[in-house]
């Protein structure tokens, strides 16, 4: 009789203690896992160090709009968006500058996109400023939309 | 008895608490608690959104073998609206490929049929493709996309074109990237001064600040074997020799040596050396720095190189100048009196050690200088370094980081091998290229998209085949003789530095092709790299115009082009109101740089090539940045009218 219960006993010990022990392994592995992906994090922005060059945490779009707007643009507007390409001087009026908070703020993404896509001709300013719709995709120009904005942020 | 009823309660209870933590835990999950916020967000937004459905959705892959259920979190991806949204709900940037048709891991990588933020995106144990960093972003890109220049992915391409560049399949077996040319080690011996080739294994920038030779960080001692060595190799490629000095540069002094050395100073300016050769660091990329030669070289070995460059060098791409006996003379005489270091650092003196031929063939192996340079007949050891060809799938387990206490992680252990090669352990072979962070990056972009992920051919964008046109015949000959193809193209062969010359007879008239290799001048005034002048005889120009003429010919190009009074007008209306071309184009002196100046351009184009260039100028130079106007055929028949006139 008593071996029965001691044996009943152990059996219930046994079985609630496995629960709990699966319990714990549990709790365990979700801790490890847990702790993992903090510990990316921290080490993502410590990794940037060597290779955060500028230009290296730009979004998608801002690179490809970077890569776009130095091979187009920067002739005249400026590397640095400032208007002041090496073309620039034979230019009258100037090429825009884009660092110009007040102005630039006022200038909607849409408008931007229709300047770069019709030219001055198309939106009632200087000719200068060639049409692009032909060589650009819109997503492309859209882009460097996106690049643009980043002169007037950045002061 | 009641002991056991206690028992068998609490022990039910556990049960019950158990079995609750699996609905507990799904009505809780992170993906619902998004999916909720998503829906109140937009409920508050002035667009009209489809709210989401609650519950887990994925994108099945069929073809890529992918699950990705990332679009349950990330709701708002195809929304256009969502643009400035937080994440994980923001629109996903417009790229060319379709969500439905490729997923999300096949670019990002991560856990796709994770639900979780931490199991999907962070770094789970043993799962060897964590999400890849923005920065490393364009390398899925090149899993599919093998051709060398991806239009959207900029960085990928420089990438490539880097390890084109500094030859990395010298060492490492990679395919899909063509050989550089590089200087034969053969005939070193008797081609440049000990002290000067001390320095340079020392340290190449040093010398040249541009060279594509990495620095192998060699010691002292290994320096001064290798030079031993090197010095012996004294016999030139194909068994060419040295023609000795002639008597004008031998026994010459006083006035005529002035007289000579400034003949010299005026055909080097001429021949435009500096287009392709920088002069102390300012000049053109494509050739080696001349500001120091005069130390570097013997002077009987510069005589017969440039007489003609191919006979010791073969297969260097600089064209044979037609000197004469006395302009040669002055110019050998001018570079050795102007291009001398006078800093150069004397290496100390040393006594050759014994054994110095069988030690230095031994450096020449284990650093497998024959995987570039052509040296005796030794072999390249191609595969010296690891194979790259499938780099991007390497397992962590694969990879020692030694002791460098980097972050483990593909990326960055590549970006850290490039820049200082020898962090992960000491006997690492492989030479500092001294690259820049982002150049090292570009070159980590590009391998980390090579991988053996099985992708169905159909989506695999290959490399067009390399052009192997070769001209043959007398015009073959002057193209070899004059290194043609190291700065122009011919149907789709040669490198992109000066124009391609595929339409040339096209687009140029003959009387102006003919003038301009006479006076090569500068078309473009901005540009670094202009046309050399090769001071080719009558002969030699006929035989090249002749053969472009004919070859070099678009037949649908030529058109006529009716030049009245009233079209002409309308031209020069356009060009000056309507499209501004004077913005980058220069007539008489009024207008901008970009492009060449327009004036006498009537003696210079084809009236057919301006018409077709106007109307679509990336179909015949796809790198030009002119702006196409979608001009009618009207508008640029007038515009080309007008510009007709312009003798």
């Amino acid at each position: 009789m008593l071996s029965l219960k001691m044996t009943r006993d152990l059996s219930i010990v046994l079985l609630v203690s496995l629960l709990l022990l699966s319990c714990s392994r549990k709790n365990g592995l979700s801790q490890s896992s847990s702790a993992s992906p903090d510990s990316i994090n921290t080490a993502d922005s410590s990794k940037a160090g060597p290779a955060a060059a500028a230009s290296i945490r730009l979004t998608y779009e801002q690179r490809q709009g970077k890569h776009l707007y130095t091979k187009y643009c920067a002739v005249c507007h400026g590397e640095e968006g400032k208007g002041d390409g090496f073309n620039s001087y034979n230019l009258d009026p100037k090429p825009r500058n884009f660092t110009d908070t007040i102005y630039m703020s006022a200038f909607s993404d849409t408008r931007l996109l229709e300047t770069i896509r019709e030219g001055g001709r198309g939106v009632n300013k200087s000719p200068l400023m060639p049409s692009w719709e032909g060589r650009l995709k819109r997503v492309e120009i859209e882009y460097v939309v996106f690049y643009i904005r980043r002169f007037a942020k950045s002061n | 008895m009641n002991k056991l009823r206690l028992y068998f309660a609490i022990s039910s209870v556990i049960f019950l608490f158990v079995l609750a933590i699996s609905p507990l835990k799904d009505f809780f999950s992170e993906w619902k608690g998004y999916q909720h916020e998503y829906n109140g967000m937009i409920k508050e937004m002035p667009q009209r959104i489809k709210p989401a459905e609650i519950g887990i959705k994925q994108i099945w892959v069929r073809k890529l073998d992918k699950v990705d259920r990332c679009n349950t979190c990330h709701l708002g991806l195809e929304e256009k609206a969502l643009a400035g949204a937080k994440e994980p709900f923001r629109t996903h940037p417009h790229i060319y490929h379709n969500l439905e048709e490729f997923g999300c891991t096949t670019c990002h990588e991560g856990q796709g049929p994770a639900t979780s933020y931490k199991e999907s995106i962070g770094k789970v144990e043993y799962w060897d493709k964590p999400i890849f960093p923005r920065e490393y972003m364009e390398a899925s890109c090149g899993k599919c996309h093998k051709e060398q220049l991806v239009r959207q992915a900029p960085i990928l391409s420089l990438g490539r074109k880097l390890i084109e560049e500094y030859n990395c399949v010298g060492c490492h077996k990679l395919e899909g990237y063509q050989r550089q040319w590089v200087p034969s080690l053969n005939g070193i011996g008797s081609k440049v001064n000990r002290p000067w080739l001390v320095n340079w294994l020392k340290n190449p920038k040093a010398y040249f600040s541009t060279t594509k030779m990495p620095n192998f960080q060699f010691s002292d001692e290994e320096v001064n074997i290798l030079a031993d060595f090197l010095m012996t190799l004294t016999s030139f490629p194909n068994n060419a020799t040295l023609e000795p000095l002639p008597s004008q540069l031998v026994q010459v002094s006083g006035s005529r040596k002035t007289a000579m050395e400034e003949l010299g100073s005026t055909r080097l300016r001429e021949a435009r050396c500096i287009s392709c050769h920088p002069i102390n660091g300012k000049g053109g990329y494509v050739a080696t720095d001349l500001g120091k030669v005069a130390s570097k070289v013997k002077q009987e070995w510069l005589y017969n190189y440039i007489k003609n460059p191919k006979h010791l060098q073969p297969n260097v791409e600089m064209p044979r100048f037609r000197f004469n006996e006395n302009e040669l003379a002055g110019v050998v005489a001018y570079m050795k009196s102007e291009y001398v270091d006078f800093d150069m650092a004397e290496p100390s003196a040393h006594t050759p050690d014994p054994q110095f031929y069988e030690k230095g063939l031994a450096l020449v192996k284990k650093y497998n200088c024959s995987g570039c340079h052509e040296l005796g007949n030794m072999k390249s050891y191609g595969e010296l370094g690891p194979e790259l060809s499938y780099v991007g799938s390497k397992k962590m387990y694969e990879i020692d980081f030694g002791q460098s206490g980097i972050d483990q992680s593909l990326s960055l252990y590549l970006f850290t091998k490039l820049k200082s090669p020898h962090i992960f352990s000491s006997k690492m072979k492989m030479p500092n290229y001294e690259l820049g962070d982002e150049e090292a990056q570009a070159i980590v972009v590009a391998l980390l998209g090579n991988t053996n992920e099985p992708i169905p051919e159909e989506l695999i964008i290959r490399q067009k085949p390399v052009s192997t046109y070769a001209p043959q015949g007398e015009f073959g000959k002057l193209v070899n003789d004059l290194a043609c193809f190291g700065c122009h193209t011919m149907f789709g062969h040669g490198r992109v530095v000066g124009t391609d010359l595929t339409l040339e007879a096209s687009m140029a008239k003959r009387e102006w092709i003919e003038h301009y290799f006479k006076v090569p001048y500068s078309l473009r005034p901005i540009l670094t790299e202009r046309m050399p002048n090769l001071f080719l005889s009558d002969d030699e120009i006929k035989t090249l115009v002749d053969y472009m003429e004919k070859v070099f010919i678009g037949d649908s190009l030529a058109i006529d082009i009716t030049m009245n009074e009233t079209t002409i007008a309308k031209g020069k209306l356009l060009y000056n109101e309507r499209y501004a071309c004077y913005a980058c184009h220069q007539i008489n002196g009024k207008g901008g740089f970009v492009g060449p100046p327009l004036d006498k351009v009537a003696s210079r184009l084809q009236p057919g090539w301006i018409f077709h260039w106007l109307k679509n100028p990336q179909a015949y130079k796809p790198q030009s940045i002119e702006p196409n106007n979608n001009l009618t055929d009207q508008e640029a028949e007038a515009l080309t009218a007008y510009l007709m006139t312009l003798h």
